[in-house]
């Protein structure tokens, strides 16, 4: 358990610990950690977050599980849906950006520090 | 959601960041982030944060100082290179590739740090802008720094070489070391890898091979010569297997199949004492085998071979058909052309891997200089009559149907079948008549493969010969049991034979002694009764007799002999002395033919059932004979002097060969005939081509007979010429 984590700590100081494949979803965070110099971040584990709030921090972990439970179902979704031509287009699209923004509105920036696909 | 802003119109606003007051807010972050790089290349980042890093690098970028961060980038790790190349540039001897080898991992590293702390512009700024992504940009400022620093340039491609030529001389190079290296110019792109190392190495190569060719040529022969270069080839390829890229491999083969190979083909191929053509002599399936495969890869290598193979085997075979030793024992000779044949088959097969292009000429040399003797077509009749004869005793059937295979395979060659069909149908008559056959599967499957070859009417009067001696047995078998009275005299024989299936003899009659004549027109009368419309002649000169004769002591025999030899006998019957006038004319057995059977009946020591007087070797007209009382013989059935099927003596021959001209005759007009009738309107030369194409299968067509063919045709009105063009000819209905 203790090796497979990761210790996510907000501006305020609040510390998120999370499984490292959860926190894999952000492109950053994946190069943070698979970087081949040694950072701070990987030597200690834990990645410090000085401008994201605590709440904003706790709802994008949130999203972090969310989107390993759901990342999959959706793209099958999504495949099932290209490959069946008589669904109209709009549908298609529908449900991409659902995949988006079903989860809830995330501040912009957080979302695009963390490289959130 | 907590929110405290209830109260308010839901207004989502777009997130506002921290208003950036400071001026030079852009310097200092530029400043944070040069550091960080300067402490990475140091090899100092754990003290560093990744995401400090990142964020700084975000907000120069998104407050529009991308392009500041990006000419900052560029300057920095450009004056560490410079750096860098100065150290690797310091290294002494052997230690600059593993130093360049060292920074440039060390280079690498930096960079994939660089490059994720970066992240942002690589994918917002750079696309936008269209600049080169972070990591090229890298990859490109090493070669610019590094690489094309003059000094390391030159230093770097000599020491590769040089390394290279170590490793050719067979000393251990650091293998590793070199793959790393070669990677790394790889990495920095194709053409680099082509231009910095590639081109000079085959040109270096191209060089190193030519002088050893050189050498190797000199000092060593045929054989050696290849295991040589077949080890340079193979180390070659595993050379780039190891360290070199994948792309390489076609041209090094190409450069090292050049220098040794294709310069040195002729001289290999005709090298005294070891070259190819005493490789087949001596059958060195290993030697030829790896010629070939190193010759495959160069172009016009196995047409060398094949062209120096094919004249050889002409030479040879030539030798062997034209020297007058050989040509003694047709068996003999023809039992050489096999043993030939084979041996090339079996070096085809080991050493050529059955390349077609090789049977090919095989085929085509044994054809020419078999056809270079006239009389391959007897000689080879003579072999199968051999076989049949004796040859075939105690053979398996397998063997058998090999042996019948491979005969078939010299008769392929023949281009005169038809004067083949005319002596096999000779030899297969006095095999047939004096029984001497070993099996009769043999020759009737002999006669299946000649079907096979020739079609049906090449094989029809052969058939016909094994019918008429079936017939024969079934009219003795009728013959005797409706003359049951037969049974106390001596036992009659009789072949019938058709004329137009047996070979032609001329028929001479003798007279047979009494008891022979009654029994004889005994058995004319009876098959004239079940036959009408026949005509019988008795051909006596192919018969044979048992005759069973008590001797002066006592001592009885019976004689195995031939029919005139038996009327002879008979007529001791007697009296005691003949003189050979008088056998001559109680007999009347032409002169030639009595000389002969007196002569193997009276001289031939051990057989010698007459004396004669006096004791000289000819025959003069008042020789006298008497039966020789104190003849012994260890056997009780002796056989005495049967014909036996030799080679012909000249005169003969040159008969036989008449004949075969005057059967071509009709053959060559019915072809005519053919082709005419169905083009209408031909000139001369088509005419001979689609002749000689026609009549391929039986013999090789003479033009000039053809065309007096042709004349004979216009003659009896089955032609005519064209009153306007001379070499036109019309088909006359």
């Amino acid at each position: 358990m203790r090796k497979d984590t990761v210790k996510l700590i907000s501006a305020e100081g609040f510390e998120f610990v999370i499984d490292k494949r959860a926190a894999m979803v952000s492109q950053t965070i994946r190069n943070m950690l698979t970087s081949p110099g040694s950072f701070a971040e990987t030597q200690l584990g834990e990645v410090r977050f000085p401008e994201i709030s605590t709440t904003i921090l706790e709802k994008i972990c949130q999203y972090f599980y969310w989107s390993l439970q759901y990342a999959r179902i959706l793209l099958h979704l999504q495949e099932k849906l290209r490959r069946n031509y008589f669904v109209p287009f709009c549908a298609k699209r529908y449900i991409h950006v659902l995949s988006r923004v079903s989860f809830f509105p995330v501040e912009r920036r957080p979302s695009s520090i963390l490289n959130l696909s | 959601m907590s929110n405290p802003q209830k109260k308010r119109n839901f207004q989502i606003e777009a997130f506002k960041h921290k208003v950036v007051v400071d001026p030079k807010y852009a310097d200092k972050t530029w400043k944070i982030l040069e550091h960080a790089i300067h402490e990475i290349y140091n090899h100092n980042s754990s003290g560093l944060s990744f995401e400090e890093l990142y964020r700084n690098a975000y907000n120069m970028v998104l407050h529009k100082f991308g392009e500041k961060l990006y000419t900052g980038l560029v300057t920095t790790m450009t004056a560490h290179l410079k750096e860098i190349s100065k150290s690797i540039e310091d290294a002494q001897g052997g230690l600059f590739l593993e130093e360049l080898n060292r920074k440039w991992n060390e280079h690498n590293k930096a960079l994939q740090m660089i490059r994720d702390i970066l992240m942002y512009m690589d994918r917002t700024f750079i696309p936008s802008t269209r600049k080169t992504p972070v990591h090229e940009l890298g990859l490109i400022l090493w070669r610019d720094n590094v690489i094309y620093a003059s000094n390391i340039r030159t230093r770097l491609l000599d020491t590769l070489l040089e390394l290279v030529h170590r490793e050719r001389t067979g000393e251990v190079i650091n293998r590793g070391l070199m793959r790393n290296i070669i990677k790394m110019l790889m990495d920095l792109g194709s053409s680099v890898y082509q231009e910095e190392f590639e081109q000079q190495f085959l040109e270096v190569s191209a060089e190193f091979y030519k002088g050893e060719s050189q050498k190797f040529i000199e000092c060593c022969d045929c054989g050696e010569y290849l295991k040589k270069a077949e080890k340079r080839l193979n180390e070659e390829m595993e050379r780039v297997t190891h360290y070199l890229d994948g792309k390489s491999e076609a041209k090094i083969t190409n450069v090292v199949e050049k220098e040794m190979i294709e310069n040195h083909m002729l001289t290999l191929v005709h090298m005294e004492n070891s070259g190819l053509v005493k490789m087949l002599l001596d059958d060195r399936y290993e030697d030829l085998g790896r010629m070939y495969t190193l010759f495959r890869r160069v172009s016009n290598g196995l047409l060398t071979i094949r062209e120096v193979m094919t004249s050889h085997i002409r030479e040879i075979g030539k030798q062997l058909v034209t020297d007058p030793e050989k040509l003694k024992d047709p068996v003999e000779f023809v039992q050489r052309l096999l043993d030939e044949k084979d041996k090339y088959d079996s070096i085809i097969n080991l050493a050529f891997s059955n390349d077609k292009m090789f049977q090919n000429a095989l085929n085509s040399s044994f054809e020419y200089f078999i056809n270079l003797n006239a009389r391959s077509p007897e000689f080879i009749s003579l072999f199968v009559d051999d076989k049949l004869r004796k040859g075939l005793k105690g053979v398996t059937e397998e063997d058998v149907e090999v042996i019948l295979d491979k005969v078939m395979m010299l008769f392929r060659y023949l281009q005169e079948k038809d004067v083949f069909e005319k002596y096999y149908k000779q030899h297969l008559a006095k095999r047939l008549l004096s029984g001497k056959t070993v099996s009769d599967d043999a020759e009737r499957s002999l006669i299946v493969k000649l079907k096979t070859e020739c079609g049906y009417q090449f094989t029809s009067k052969l058939e016909g010969m094994f019918t008429d001696m079936k017939t024969s047995q079934d009219t003795m078998q009728g013959f005797y049991s409706s003359h049951l009275e037969l049974g106390e005299g001596p036992t009659l024989t009789v072949q019938v034979l058709t004329t137009g299936s047996w070979p032609t003899q001329p028929t001479v009659t003798c007279n047979l002694p009494a008891e022979m004549s009654t029994l004889c027109e005994k058995f004319r009368s009876y098959y004239l009764g079940t036959h009408t419309g026949r005509r019988l002649s008795w051909q006596t000169n192919m018969g044979t007799a048992d005759i069973k004769a008590t001797f002066g002591k006592g001592q009885k025999h019976e004689l195995n002999v031939s029919t005139y030899q038996m009327c002879v006998l008979m007529l001791f019957n007697n009296s005691d002395r003949l003189s050979y006038k008088e056998i001559e004319q109680a007999t009347e057995i032409p002169a030639s033919d009595l000389k002969r059977c007196l002569q193997s009946l009276a001289l031939v020591k051990g057989k010698n059932v007459l004396r004669k007087e006096p004791m000289s070797k000819d025959i003069g007209e008042e020789d006298a004979f008497f039966v020789n009382d104190k003849f012994v013989s260890k056997f009780y059935k002796v056989k005495i002097g049967t014909v036996v099927a030799q080679k012909e003596s000249e005169p003969e021959k040159q008969e036989t060969r008449q004949r075969v001209e005057e059967d071509r005759k009709p053959q060559i007009e019915a072809a005519i005939v053919r082709i005419m009738k169905s083009r209408r309107v031909l000139d001369h030369n088509n005419i001979i081509t689609e002749v000689t194409k026609q009549l391929q299968s039986r013999f090789l067509a003479n033009p000039t007979e053809i065309k007096k063919r042709i004349e004979s045709l216009i003659e009896r009105d089955f032609l005519e010429r064209d009153n306007v063009d001379r070499k036109l000819y019309r088909y006359l209905a």
